[in-house]
């Protein structure tokens, strides 16, 4: 494993196991269904089953046209407020 | 897919397939959060050898098990052992990822990135071809090439979100509503549907007047349009235990019948008023009533007719303490009222808690001064704001409400500390807010020299915001200003008004009518039989004389 990804890992695990990682996982759900991203995501789905048919269309389809779309479509904003909290995490566990 | 599952999870269901499968769930899916470490932990399922096969896992670890203590606790793994695996064993055992939604064998110890087809490989080369998605839960079938949903598993991963959420502090979380066995059954043998649409009148209906009874009117269309209620009485919950035919619950369940039926003529609601004269006295007879006397005293009689619908307690018997009951006019209108006397001497504060249905509200023009707010305080520049020339508003009015009050040398309290009579400033404050919470601005003035009706205009909003009036913001409240910190993800003290009660005219003769909210941004006019839509503006801009607001946000217990 190099550097970068052993840090992202003591990241990960230190925010596991502080709850952290719950805490802005919820943060994050209400600010995507408040600003509307979570029903355009939710149409998105619906657009992908009508097209490849309700009877053969797998997750992985889904997973695999939605992805890129949601991606694009968080606002500015969102991510702004996600980072700032992840920041003063870590600041604060600095060790 | 079906929900009986693909097939191939027939070689999964073996020996003790679903505790194993819980404890999978437990640690490396949903695990609840531990605030503190309780235990330190021995590692069960990161072995040095990553291939041992899980069964003999499982066999070292029962033994080890059997040396220690044996409760029911211990089998669900503790929160800090969760919290422990989750952290240090989630990686990808060919790449140490841990992102590109990492799934867990079923099978074996293996944790497999997905997106970078790892676990496919370990599917294919051990054949071991049921994997579980460690981000939501979901089980994947190499042999489908999709995820499956099978009823048993399914079971267990929602049972143990569950415990999660509540290990959590999360409590109860919204899960979409689904049909049990009985009542696809009644789906079934009832085909016929009422689609509501956003134009949909349902639930809408005139009130025809019985000689002046408007003031009955508003208030019956502010309780029919009061979503709990309207639940509460549309899934027939009121099990009658009245012998008589004499109950109000009885009859307000008959009520939303009658308006929830699609009829659109005015309702004659002659049985209701009869009932209602039966049991409140001084209501009874011809002339105008208060329509603010008629909502307090038909949620009395609404509340002791409830018997039949209260909990029991432990020895089964019922609980009719009117300090506990659990009814459903309780649970929707009943919050507590926090009042503080501090002693001026010792500053021990002596506290009480009211059970409150509404909160009656002092108008500017009222024989009581309505500025200044705090006790010694200039009345025209309290808060930085311009009283004088601004109209009124209802966040006025409650802070009018709340404010400590100095209660004067004529009206000294006997102090517990100083076992004497001293001076005190009484403050109030809500302690518990009602779901359903009903401003009654005071209008009619009964005082020995007058009887008048004060037409002070007082605006209220569409949105209200309790937290500065509630008993634990009061620390924070300095010289009589108050700092309102918002906490953005705290919705406990948000409403949304949804009926008005108006009077028209004068204390002799007057007349009632409400506005009501339809859907979420439809308003309509009742004035007894008629009803028009009505628009935000006319709703906002009229006198207001009753308000009725509804929590935004409810939570599950």
């Amino acid at each position: 494993m190099n550097k970068e990804a052993r840090l992202k890992a003591t990241i990960n695990q230190k925010l596991t196991e502080t709850g952290e990682r719950e805490r802005l996982k919820e943060l994050l759900r209400a600010k995507l269904t408040e600003c509307g991203w979570k029903d355009q995501m939710k149409a998105q789905c619906k657009e992908v089953i009508k097209e490849k048919g309700l009877e053969h269309v797998t997750v992985e389809d889904l997973v695999v046209e939605i992805t890129p779309k949601g991606r694009a479509l968080v606002p500015d904003s969102v991510k702004k407020e996600l980072l700032q909290r992840i920041r003063a995490f870590l600041t604060q566990h600095a060790s | 897919m079906s929900p009986a599952g693909c097939s191939h999870v027939n070689g999964y269901k073996v020996d003790n397939w679903r505790q194993n499968l819980r404890v999978i769930y437990q640690c490396f899916v949903w695990s609840g959060t531990a605030e503190t470490r309780r235990r330190k932990i021995g590692n069960i399922f990161v072995s040095t050898d990553r291939r041992e096969d899980r069964s003999a896992v499982r066999k070292r670890d029962t033994e080890k098990e059997e040396k220690r203590e044996r409760t029911e606790e211990e089998r669900h793994m503790s929160e800090a052992q969760q919290e422990n695996h989750q952290a240090k064993s989630c990686i990808c055992h060919m790449c140490g990822a841990h992102l590109n939604r990492l799934h867990s064998c079923l099978y074996c110890v293996f944790f497999g990135c997905f997106t970078k087809k790892h676990i496919h490989e370990h599917a294919k080369n051990k054949r071991h071809n049921l994997a579980i998605d460690l981000l939501y839960g979901g089980i994947y079938c190499f042999v489908c090439q999709d995820y499956i949903y099978d009823k048993d598993m399914e079971q267990i991963a929602k049972e143990e979100q569950r415990k999660a959420w509540k290990l959590q502090g999360i409590g109860e979380k919204y899960t979409t509503w689904e049909p049990t066995k009985r009542e696809l059954e009644l789906f079934r043998h009832n085909p016929k549907r009422r689609k509501i649409t956003t134009n949909c009148t349902i639930g809408l209906r005139g009130l025809i007047n019985l000689g002046n009874t408007c003031f009955m009117n508003c208030i019956v269309q502010a309780l029919t349009h009061t979503p709990l209620l309207r639940d509460f009485f549309l899934s027939d919950r009121h099990k009658c235990e009245m012998q008589s035919n004499s109950c109000l619950v009885c009859e307000m369940s008959q009520l939303f019948q009658e308006f929830y039926s699609g009829h659109r003529s005015p309702h004659i609601p002659f049985r209701l008023l009869h009932l209602v004269w039966t049991h409140a006295r001084h209501l009874a007879g011809y002339e105008q009533q208060d329509a603010h006397e008629f909502l307090i005293a038909a949620l009395d009689v609404l509340h002791r007719h409830c018997k039949g619908d209260t909990i029991k307690d432990d020895n089964g018997k019922k609980t009719n303490n009117p300090n506990h009951c659990n009814c459903i006019i309780d649970q929707i209108f009943t919050g507590g009222l926090q009042s503080d006397v501090t002693c001026q001497v010792c500053h021990g504060v002596s506290t009480t808690i009211d059970p409150f249905w509404d909160i009656s509200l002092d108008l500017p023009g009222s024989p009581t001064p309505f500025w200044p707010l705090s006790p010694g305080g200039d009345g025209s520049t309290v808060n930085g704001e311009n009283h004088l020339s601004g109209s009124t508003t209802l966040t006025d009015c409650l802070r009018r409400f709340t404010r400590p009050e100095h209660l004067g040398s004529n009206a000294k309290i006997k102090c517990g500390g100083c076992h004497s009579y001293q001076e005190s400033t009484k403050q109030l404050t809500m302690k518990k807010l009602p779901i359903v919470a009903c401003f009654h601005l005071k209008r009619f003035e009964h005082s020995a020299k007058l009887r008048r009706k004060i037409t002070t205009y007082v605006s209220f909003p569409l949105e209200l915001d309790m937290t500065p009036f509630m008993a634990s913001s009061k620390e924070s409240r300095v010289n009589g200003q108050y700092q309102q910190s918002v906490d953005v993800l705290n919705n406990d003290n948000k409403y949304s008004l949804f009926a008005v009660v108006n009077h028209q005219g004068t204390l002799e003769s007057g007349h009632y009518t409400s506005f009501i909210r339809q859907h979420k941004d439809q308003w309509f006019k009742c004035d007894d039989a008629i009803i028009t839509k009505a628009s935000i503006k006319d709703v906002l801009d009229s006198e207001g004389y009753l308000l009725f607001y509804h929590k935004q946000f409810l939570e599950y217990e």
